[in-house]
């Protein structure tokens, strides 16, 4: 159990990764993080978008204009996502 | 070509082309085109929001209602800074007209015809104001803030083509 997660030395050292939406597009399009840091994506569109990874993940639903979304990936892996109301928007987001 | 697509397309070669003196639109003019058609797809949106018989169909006009008064609010608040004042023109009267005529004609249909008929228009509408976005307001936008708004707007309007022709296809399989 004392070796079973990132709890620790995560939580000393997660960082906060900003992927803005903005231009219809996720920037960057491809981010890397760690399990436990977060990722804030902020909508700078003058419309909804989402965030929505592809595979069952996460969905952030609307993002309305000018709000953020804050999600903490807690499964390492590689996770394409998409808005679903602009499905032309795709990003990836890989976790170690 | 639709009645709407070629009128919207000879005024946009009327105010952008080839009459001899210097006929492309001021930022006036331009901010007059782009409220408009924004506003065009917004009625049509209503109309089908209310009317469609696919859910996907009214699903799609939400999000143009949605969308386009995103995209007016943010033209509106940037004319209103930068003190210009949208001056109609032979474009955006066009556009008017045409959004009228597609209205009109949206409002004897019904069901499944209905829903091509919106959906079909919605397709070419996106395809000509993309177009005049990259052939007239775009190059000849002046206000630096303006061509970026109109930069940035664009490739939403790709997204809503690319949705509209997917739908497009998923009815012509519908009845078939």
């Amino acid at each position: 159990m004392l070796f079973s997660g990132s709890g620790f030395a995560a939580a000393t050292r997660a960082t906060t990764h900003t992927v803005v939406i903005e231009g219809t597009q996720f920037t960057p399009g491809d981010l890397t993080v760690k399990r436990g840091d977060a990722v804030v994506w902020i909508n700078k569109d003058p419309f909804p978008h989402t965030a929505t990874a592809s595979a069952a993940g996460f969905d952030s639903k609307n993002i309305a204009p000018g709000k953020s979304w804050k999600y903490r990936p807690r499964k390492a892996g590689v996770f394409p996502y998409s808005c679903t109301l602009h499905t032309t928007m795709k990003g990836t987001l890989h976790v170690e | 070509m639709k009645i709407t697509t070629i009128a919207f397309a000879s005024a946009l070669f009327l105010v952008g082309g080839a009459a001899a003196q210097d006929t492309a639109p001021n930022d006036a003019q331009i901010a007059s085109i782009v409220v408009t058609a924004n506003q065009v797809d917004i009625d049509a949106g209503k109309l089908a929001k209310s009317k469609a018989a696919d859910k996907e169909v009214k699903a799609f006009a939400q999000q143009m209602i949605t969308d386009h008064t995103g995209v007016n609010k943010s033209a509106t608040a940037l004319v209103k800074k930068l003190k210009v004042k949208p001056e109609d023109n032979p474009t955006s009267a066009s556009l008017k007209s045409g959004g009228e005529e597609n209205v009109s004609k949206l409002k004897g249909l019904k069901g499944a015809a209905f829903d091509s008929a919106y959906v079909d228009h919605e397709v070419e509408y996106h395809q000509t104001v993309i177009d005049a976005l990259d052939k007239t307001l775009i190059p000849n936008a002046k206000n630096d803030e303006l061509k970026a708004l109109l930069v940035k707007v664009r490739p939403a309007f790709v997204a809503h083509l690319e949705h509209a022709k997917q739908i497009q296809t998923k009815l012509g399989k519908k009845g078939s």
